[in-house]
Formats: structure tokens, sequence, C-alpha cells
């Protein structure tokens, strides 16, 4: 390991960022977060080319440069298949609130019933040797849901699927 | 560092009082972990177009003095990514996580990778965590950070600075008799989304690099180029990268390691410098691999130095998993 | 703003904690400042000019500058602005005005707050004074503000 000389004490300036800002989601986002938030439905997109399902929803698939739009939108199910996860155990200022993000938190990427692409989120579990590559998932719903990404709380694993 | 790759941050701190940019042209790039090699990118750009006869380059980090993790969450989609996203070592534990379960890399072959390389780093006096006796016991019993990475899967948080003189033929014999030469350079970027598709290989290292194997007459990667260093933000990447870069069949990252080949004694050394896993200044690592490919190219290595290079190749990473390669020779290509 | 187009607009905040490692000659600046109610420049070897807030290279001649010369507390506008209009980052509810002020001894301009709204008021060549906080932070605003003399 390299040197570990008497560390000079250094004039810092500490400061701390607070910016408010604008983000303006698209006509398909607004569409995902109303119907999230009113029937509790997950919507995607799909590609009139290459027939790709996205989730979320994009207003442009890649591969083919085609719009899509609102009229593109399918309903996904709320279940799908645990393709990656990771428990994430180290401490981090979250930058959407300043202060410290909870942790451990399990997080994982799902492919939903339906979809051709990959949903990143929380999954509730924090013990690693308890999740599989494959197994079932499920989105569980915030009661009061005020249409943003976090009226999905997390996905479950299920465990007798009928 | 405020946020990350001094984006809100002044370039004059570098640009014009240290550099000496002051009435001069100064460009900045900021493109997240391929800020080092997208900079590297524009200097050739700007050299070889013709438009400039010299060209200094600077990439930068101060890590010390914000939390990477913090900042990187804010390069990411505010609607869909921010609330879950753990900066990059979250997604970087996906992937391992499923090229692991992919191809069946085991914890023990991505710990060789931290043992080769942080070794390797003992030879290399610019490296953050030089570690000669490292053993592949301490990489597996650290810290799980998140699974399946553990701390010493992990590359650390540096400080560092790396900065490379471009200069065009003519120019080039009024500096030196001995320069690196660029045979190729290229870049592949993604979707948006890391999440667009299987996180478990790194298609744009597959496109770039073998688009600019093509320009530099490369067929065989492994015999045909001496030494790679390229931008292992983890142990798991390597291996994969490895694969991505075209060293190895998919799936061989591992067995490519176990036979030794990647070693500094092997065929193929991959990071001579100690890599990314030893010293991470984000704004800097790209233009750091650069910078030691050609220090290897114009044999000024000493104890990092492979013997007889004549072709290295350096690689950036980042971004929603983008690749930039870069290809330099001790001949120009002709 | 309308119904429509507020269901289409998320509204977030970034929140990042961070520290600058200033250097030596900030620390010296804004520690004079701050214990001794002083304004420090640094003069280059070759042109001469005294540069403030100090920096350890001349832009123009690139040469490392040393030498430390006190400056006056006073200096003349040489440009100002009103702001009116209030944003959240800002150090100062408005009305207040920014300017661009030439201290006494020093050879570039130097931005601070002038606590003078009424544009009338202010006009380029008057003097301002600068007026030092009592309790200091270790900022550039322990220099609380210029006022006009």
């Amino acid at each position: 390991m390299s040197k570990k000389k008497g560390q000079e004490k250094v004039f810092e300036i500490k400061w701390k960022t607070d910016l408010p800002y604008r983000y303006s989601i698209g006509k398909l986002a607004v569409k995902f977060f109303e119907e999230l938030k009113e029937n509790k439905k997950i919507m995607g997109s799909k590609c009139s080319k290459c027939g790709k399902v996205h989730s979320p929803p994009r207003a442009v698939c890649a591969e083919c440069f085609i719009e899509m739009t609102v009229e593109d939108m399918i309903e996904l199910s709320p279940r799908g298949t645990l393709e990656g996860f990771t428990v994430v155990n180290y401490p981090f200022t979250d930058p959407n609130t300043g202060g410290l993000r909870p942790f451990p938190y399990g997080y994982a990427i799902f492919k939903l019933d339906g979809a051709d692409t990959y949903t990143m989120h929380f999954v509730d579990e924090t013990d690693y040797t308890k999740l599989k590559v494959g197994q079932r998932v499920e989105a569980v719903f915030k009661e009061k849901r005020e249409g943003n990404i976090g009226d999905i709380l997390y996905y479950r694993v299920i465990k007798n699927e009928d | 560092m405020d946020h990350f790759e001094g984006i809100n941050f002044s370039e004059l701190m570098c640009g014009i009082e240290a550099a000496p940019g002051y009435l001069k042209p100064v460009v900045k790039v900021a493109t997240g972990g391929t800020t080092g090699s997208s900079l590297a990118i524009c200097g050739y750009h700007n050299v070889a177009s013709g438009i400039y006869n010299n060209v200094l380059v600077i990439g930068w980090e101060k890590l010390n003095e914000g939390g990477a993790t913090t900042g990187i969450i804010t390069a990411f989609d505010p609607v869909w990514e921010r609330p879950s996203l753990a900066g990059a070592l979250g997604p970087l534990a996906l992937m391992a996580g499923m090229y692991s379960a992919k191809y069946g890399i085991t914890a023990e072959q991505a710990a060789k990778v931290t043992v080769k390389n942080r070794s390797n780093a003992a030879n290399n006096p610019f490296a953050h965590l030089q570690m000669p006796n490292i053993t592949i016991d301490y990489v597996m019993s650290s810290q799980m950070i998140s699974y399946p990475l553990r701390l010493h899967d992990c590359c650390p948080q540096s400080e560092g600075a790396c900065a490379l003189i471009y200069a065009n033929e003519q120019e080039t014999k009024k500096i030196t008799d001995n320069p690196a030469w660029f045979h190729a350079v290229e870049t592949a970027h993604y979707y948006t989304f890391g999440t667009d598709d299987k996180m478990y290989d790194l298609p744009t290292a597959t496109i770039a690099s073998k688009k600019a194997y093509k320009k530099a007459g490369i067929k065989n990667p492994v015999k045909d180029l001496d030494v790679a260093e390229i931008y292992e933000p983890t142990s798991w990447s390597e291996l994969s990268w490895t694969e991505a870069l075209g060293f190895c069949k998919p799936g061989e990252g591992g067995k490519l390691l176990d036979e030794g080949i990647t070693q500094m004694s092997g065929e193929f050394p991959i990071n001579p410098s100690g890599g990314v896993l030893s010293t991470n200044p984000i704004g800097a690592t790209a233009l750091v691999r650069v910078a030691e490919a050609a220090t290897q190219v114009m044999g000024r290595g000493e104890k990092r130095q492979v013997p007889d290079v004549e072709k290295a190749l350096a690689m950036g990473f980042g971004g929603s998993l983008w690749t930039e390669i870069l290809i330099l020779g001790k001949e120009p290509l002709r | 703003m309308n119904q429509e187009i507020e269901k289409k607009v998320y509204r977030g905040r970034i929140k990042v904690p961070y520290k600058h490692t200033a250097g030596a000659y900030v620390e010296k600046f804004i520690t004079e400042i701050g214990k001794n109610n002083k304004i420090y420049g640094v003069k280059c070897p070759k042109c001469h000019k005294v540069n403030v807030p100090p920096k350890m290279i001349c832009i123009e001649c690139f040469e490392k500058m040393e030498e430390w010369v006190e400056i006056g507390n006073q200096g003349i506008v040489k440009g100002f602005t009103v702001i009116t209009h209030s944003t959240p980052v800002m150090p100062f509810e408005p009305p207040f005005a920014y300017g661009i002020i030439r201290l006494d001894g020093a050879d570039t301009d130097f931005v601070h707050i002038i606590k003078e709204s009424d544009p009338k008021k202010l006009k380029i060549g008057m003097k301002v004074k600068a007026v030092f906080k009592e309790n200091p932070r270790k900022r550039i605003l322990d220099i609380e503000y210029f006022e006009p003399i």
C-alpha cells in the first residue's frame, strides 16, 4: 500500500448543493404513471416494426429508430422473472434527499411477462442467499399512489405461483 | 469534486491557469467513466484532422471532495433510475451476478484478477493501491459490498490526473524520436438505460474493438497485440471484458486468466499498471489507460514494462455501458 | 402552470454535499479576510500585475506568483447589475447588486455583492468599501458585501 505520511491539514470549503429541477417526462411516461396511479397497471411500449416491447416505455425504438406513441402502449403483467440481483450494502448520500440512503437493500433487474427489455427496481429481500436468477417475482403496489415510480414499492419473490 | 467529473466545476482550474490555456482554444469533455478516453479521442481528432499541430489533453479527478456514488446517481434518469440506483457499483454487481450465472465464473476467479492487478500495481509508482503480497483469501474474505462484489473486487476512489501531448508528424520530430502512434480509435454507444438488454456481457466493447481491429489490421488480438490496458471497475468486469474484446470466446474469461495468459509473465499481459482496480480517479482513469498503453509502446514502463511491445490496446468504459477503444503502435500505420 | 403541462413535469432535487480543497492561495486570502479584515493579492514577477483574488500562476505570463501584496479594502465599481428575481441558490433575498470591483492596488477585477439596490444610486466609477462579517465562516462572503462611500 502506498505511503502513509502524516496528512497535511488542508483548507477545505464545505458546501451542500441543493438544486431544484424540473424534468419533462414525455407523453408515454405521463400515460405510464396515470395507469399506475389510477389502475395499478404497468405499461410498456411496442415497436411497430420489430415488435419489441420496451419496459419502461420508450418514445423511440433504438434499433429500428421508429417512434412509439401512446397508441403503441400495452399492458404488461405485474409478474415477471428475476434476471439479476444484488444487495446494496454500502453507505452513500442519496442525492434525491440529501440524507443517507437506507441500506442494505435488494436491487434487481426483472423481465416482466410480455416485455422484451428489463426493469430495474427494489426487491424485498436483503439476504442474497435467498435470491436466484430465474425466480418468479411480482410487483407490490403502494396503497396511496402518487403517480411516480415509488408507487411500485418493490418486487417480491413469489413462493408458490398459482 | 462537486457532483461528478467536475460537471459543475470551472474548467479555469485546469484549462486556463495551470495548462496554460489563456486565450487559446480550450474544450471541456465529460462523458462519465469514458471521459478520459473521450478526451484521448478528441485530442486525436484535433490533430489528425489537421486543425491543430499540438494539443495538450488533461484528465483529472478529486474523488475525496465528493461522493462518487452520489454524483453518479445524478447522471442517470430522474424518473426511472435515480430512486433505486446505487451509483456504479449496484449495476456492476448486477452485471457480475448475471455473468457468473450465465457462464459459471467463480468468485475465486474474480479474486485472482484483483491479485494480478494489485500485484502489478506494486511495479507502478503512480498506482494508488500497491499490494505486492495480496492473496486470493484476502480478497475473498473482505466485506460483501454488493453481492457478488466484495470490497476488494471493487476499484478504489482515487485522486489523480493524467496529461498527454499530441502532435502531428512534423511537430513530433521536434519533441521525441520515440513517440507512440495512433492506429485506431473507436467509440460505441448503447441504449439509454443499462437495463435495455441483458447485462452479462458488454456489446459495445465487441462492436468498438472489432471496428478498431479492422482499422489497425489486427486479425488475432491476443497474438497481434502485445499488451492491453482495459477499464475494469470490478474484478468480474475484467473477465467479462476480455471476452467482449475478443481475447477469448464468450464464457472463457476465467479460463484465459487461469492459463496465465494475462499475467505479467504471460503471452498477453492485461493491465501491467495495476488497472482500475488499483487506481480510479474517474475523470482521468480512461486517459491513464491510453497513457499506459503509450508508455508500453514507447518502452518507458520501467518495472512494469512488457518486453518488445509493438502494439497496445487501451479501453475506456462508462456512461450507459459505452466503450471506447484506442490502438497504439511503435511504428506508424501505413 | 396549467394542469396538462404540470403532470408532464417531474419535480426533483439534487442534494449533494461536497468539499473543495481550495489550495494554499485561497486559504491565505480567505483567512486574512476573516482573521484580520485584510485583503491580499499576489504580484506577477514578470508583468507585475496584482491578482485579486490570488492565483498561483499568472495566466498571461505563466509565471509562478509568490509576492503577496496587501491591497486596500476600498475600490471602484467598474460595472454592476441589480438582481430583482429570486432563485433558491442566492446568498441574499433580492434586490441587491452585483458589482465588478477594482480594489485599490489591484490590477484585476473582483466580483462581489454591493448593498445598494437602487440602480439610480449606482454608478460606474463610484467608490465602494468592503464590510467584513463579524463571525467569519471561511467563505468569500466573509466580506459580507461592499457599500457605497
